[in-house]
């Protein structure tokens, strides 16, 4: 099956998204917020079943948090990435375990980073970072260079002797 | 008189001294913590290849019975945490050995939110090797260097620590410990 | 299986002297890379697993949106350091594929090449350690220095032991020294020769066969429901394989005949026995891609790197890596510097989820066995 026609199968059931083929094997699927889940299961359900990553992207000129479920499929060797687009503001969103298991750990760590919620998700403690007080890092209003410049310049040895 | 003794006495410790650090050259135990990248040059020396147990030294896999840390590479504020504990662990006299330009001032992680920059002012460091990663040989040399140092008895990190301690604590629970965000507008 | 170990952490939790801790990591010798689990213990039956990760975080994901479209070819060999060329040219792929930038097909079989040796000898740690979990260090000793052999070449081309550096947007750096190929063609055929010698020592072993077989084993579909990819997956039947599937490089003109193992069970046994077989056919895609290798230019010209542009637009590659899928998929605004970068590595579900599922199952003394057979990188998770 060629990836215009299954992208126009998808499209047949679902009306309201929109879709984008990058090249052969890729394409991108852009959904809104509250119909994700119905197109994430209708997908595990026609082969897409390997889940390689979520990922967020920060459009802050936009004020939007964009949610990105990379999937696969083993049957067809296609490549379609599902794209929801939330506000920036409290951002929340549906958690997707009970599609895929692993996408627990992938919440988790975009929740870290990201600090958008999962809603549903048990458990989003933090995992990678000690002891964080300030903005989620990846956050694009982040400035690392100035946090490293303020936590980690300690100063000349002054008080040694 | 009492000047007199005191001399001899600072003599014969000064020569006692010079014989324990003859032979603790020849001996040291490097702690088996992989902090960072570099360690994938570690397992090449210790095997066949480059073989550093012909120098004396051996990996170990306690802190208790380690003499060097070897810091490979960048340390993360987990990492820095863990390495004070086992720091603290060792017992003197012990040397650290700063691998990579990362420890030295942050390298390609300047920048970064999560590597420390400078290592020396968490704990001290008595030697540091440069390079991204540094080849087997330079850090072969720097071992050899090291030798030498503890066999002049100019290695003193541990003492530097120890009557530096305020300092350096002062500079770890600025890190470890805070307790508000270091930038505005953190949450919490 | 599982009611029992429930049971038993019932027993333990009632009896509070029972159950106790152990930090497998990251000060551990059987760990491999700066990365922990603490597990709790009945004896030395794991009944369950917490993570401690987080010691390799370095933010590479932020730093590359800081750096210029080249400048970040420095950062990206770190994320895996056993296995760095994997990186490089799914980033470059991917930049291409946003520029629409072709690349001379010399170029492309020299990234084949480069990225094949670069497997073996990460797929050379990853029989080595095997070997070391199991305390049979001659194993581990013989393929470190083989491993040399390959990283020695690897000096010669690019410069670098470990971190190459040697992929660029457009191209690779140089072209072969002279030389290089008769050398690497010798090198190839020494391999041949030793893996007879690597089936007595480490595949026939009966130590290694007893400790392997039947540790923490996975079918087919689970392992493609939880996400593991690559050699792990192939050891369990399936037969999947990116350089195939979606051929990046000169993976389209060179043949790769996938290993597959007959009756694979998907247990430890199987994986270790699959590695040694990916191994095998590296040799032969090496071989390959030097028969035909075309002449002509190794690098298109892009004009001043440092003002590089890349238009707007996404994309996603995926390089079949020696520990499964990496992929980078890459936003760009148009601007000098990457707008967003978002890296995905093979041990992130198997590391940080599947031991979940599987670290219950086993002993305290097969939990290094059970890493080093899924070949669980640190680096890539933490990123």
């Amino acid at each position: 099956m060629k990836i215009k026609e299954m992208l126009e199968n998808i499209k047949k059931e679902f009306p309201y998204i929109g879709t984008e083929i990058q090249e052969e094997k890729q394409a991108r699927i852009y959904v809104c917020n509250d119909k994700f889940l119905n197109i994430l299961t209708y997908l595990r359900n026609e082969k897409f079943e390997h889940l390689a990553n979520i990922f967020a992207i920060d459009w802050i000129d936009e004020k939007e948090f964009e949610i990105n479920y990379n999937l696969w499929s083993y049957e067809y060797l296609v490549s379609i990435i599902v794209k929801v687009r939330i506000p920036r503001d409290k951002a929340k969103i549906p958690t997707a375990l009970n599609i895929w298991d692993h996408a627990q750990i992938y919440e988790r760590e975009v929740h870290e980073f990201f600090g958008i919620e999962f809603i549903g998700n048990p458990d989003l403690s933090p995992l990678f970072l000690h002891n964080w007080k300030d903005l989620p890092p990846m956050r694009k209003d982040f400035d690392t260079e100035a946090f490293s410049r303020k936590a980690f310049d300690v100063g000349e040895r002054e008080g040694e002797k | 008189m009492l000047d007199k003794i005191q001399k001899d006495r600072e003599k014969r410790q000064s020569a006692w001294e010079a014989v324990i650090n003859y032979f603790r050259k020849r001996s040291l135990y490097m702690l088996h913590y992989c902090t960072g990248c570099g360690a994938i040059e570690l397992p090449p020396i210790m095997t066949s290849r480059w073989d550093m147990e012909r120098f004396g030294i051996a990996p170990m896999a306690t802190p208790r019975q380690a003499d060097i840390l070897l810091v490979t590479g960048y340390a993360s504020q987990k990492t820095i945490k863990r390495l004070i504990y086992t720091y603290e662990q060792m017992p003197n006299p012990k040397w650290v050995l700063g691998f990579g330009s990362c420890t030295i001032n942050g390298g390609i992680y300047w920048d970064s939110y999560n590597v420390i920059n400078k290592l020396d002012r968490y704990i001290p460091i008595d030697l540091f090797i440069s390079g991204c990663m540094p080849r087997p040989q330079s850090i072969l040399s720097a071992m050899k260097k090291l030798q030498e140092m503890i066999g002049k008895g100019e290695a003193k990190g541990y003492e530097r620590y120890k009557q530096n301690y305020e300092w350096y604590k002062k500079n770890q629970r600025k890190l470890l410990e805070r307790e508000t965000p270091f930038l505005d507008g953190g949450e919490k | 299986m599982i009611d029992r170990f429930t049971e038993l952490k019932k027993i333990a939790q009632k009896d509070g002297h029972v159950l106790y801790n152990i930090f497998f990591g990251p000060n551990h010798p059987g760990m491999n890379g700066n990365f922990g689990y603490v597990l709790d213990m009945v004896g030395s039956q794991v009944v369950d697993v917490r993570l401690n990760a987080g010691q390799l975080h370095r933010g590479f994901e932020k730093l590359m949106e800081k750096r210029l479209w080249v400048q970040n070819f420095s950062l990206i060999p770190r994320v895996c350091v056993v296995d760095p060329d994997p990186n490089e040219v799914a980033y470059a792929t991917t930049a291409e594929k946003l520029a629409d930038i072709d690349i001379p097909k010399r170029a492309k079989y020299i990234r084949t090449i480069t990225l094949e040796m670069s497997r073996m000898t990460s797929l050379l740690m990853g029989m080595g350690s095997v070997g070391g979990a199991t305390g049979l260090y001659t194993i581990m000793y013989w393929m470190l220095s083989d491993r040399d052999y390959l990283l020695d070449m690897f000096e010669w081309l690019t410069g670098g032991r470990v971190y190459h550096i040697f992929n660029l947007i457009g191209g690779v750096r140089r072209d072969f020294p002279e030389g290089w190929i008769d050398k690497i063609l010798e090198l190839m055929d020494y391999f041949e020769n030793k893996l007879k010698e690597y089936d007595h020592l480490l595949y026939n072993n009966p130590i290694i066969v007893k400790r392997l077989e039947g540790l923490a084993p996975i079918t087919g579909d689970e392992a493609k429901k939880w996400g593991v990819t690559g050699p792990n997956l192939r050891a369990t039947g399936v037969r999947s394989d990116i350089r195939i599937d979606y051929p990046y490089a000169a993976y389209n003109e060179v043949e790769v005949n996938i290993p597959i193992q007959e009756d694979a069970k998907g247990d430890a046994l199987a994986r270790a026995i699959q590695v040694r077989l990916e191994f095998e056919e590296s040799i032969n895609i090496i071989r390959k891609a030097i028969k035909q290798l075309p002449e002509g230019p190794v690098r298109v010209k892009i004009g001043n790197p440092l003002k590089l542009r890349i238009p707007k637009g996404e994309a996603y590659t995926k390089i079949e890596s020696s520990k499964g899928e990496f992929g980078y998929y890459i936003v760009s605004d148009g601007g000098i510097k990457p707008y967003r970068v978002s890296v995905r590595g093979p041990s992130l579900p198997v590391g940080l989820f599947l031991c979940k599922r599987d670290l219950p199952k086993i002993r305290i003394e097969d939990v290094a066995l059970w890493m080093n057979t899924y070949s669980i990188c640190a680096p890539d998770f933490d990123r």
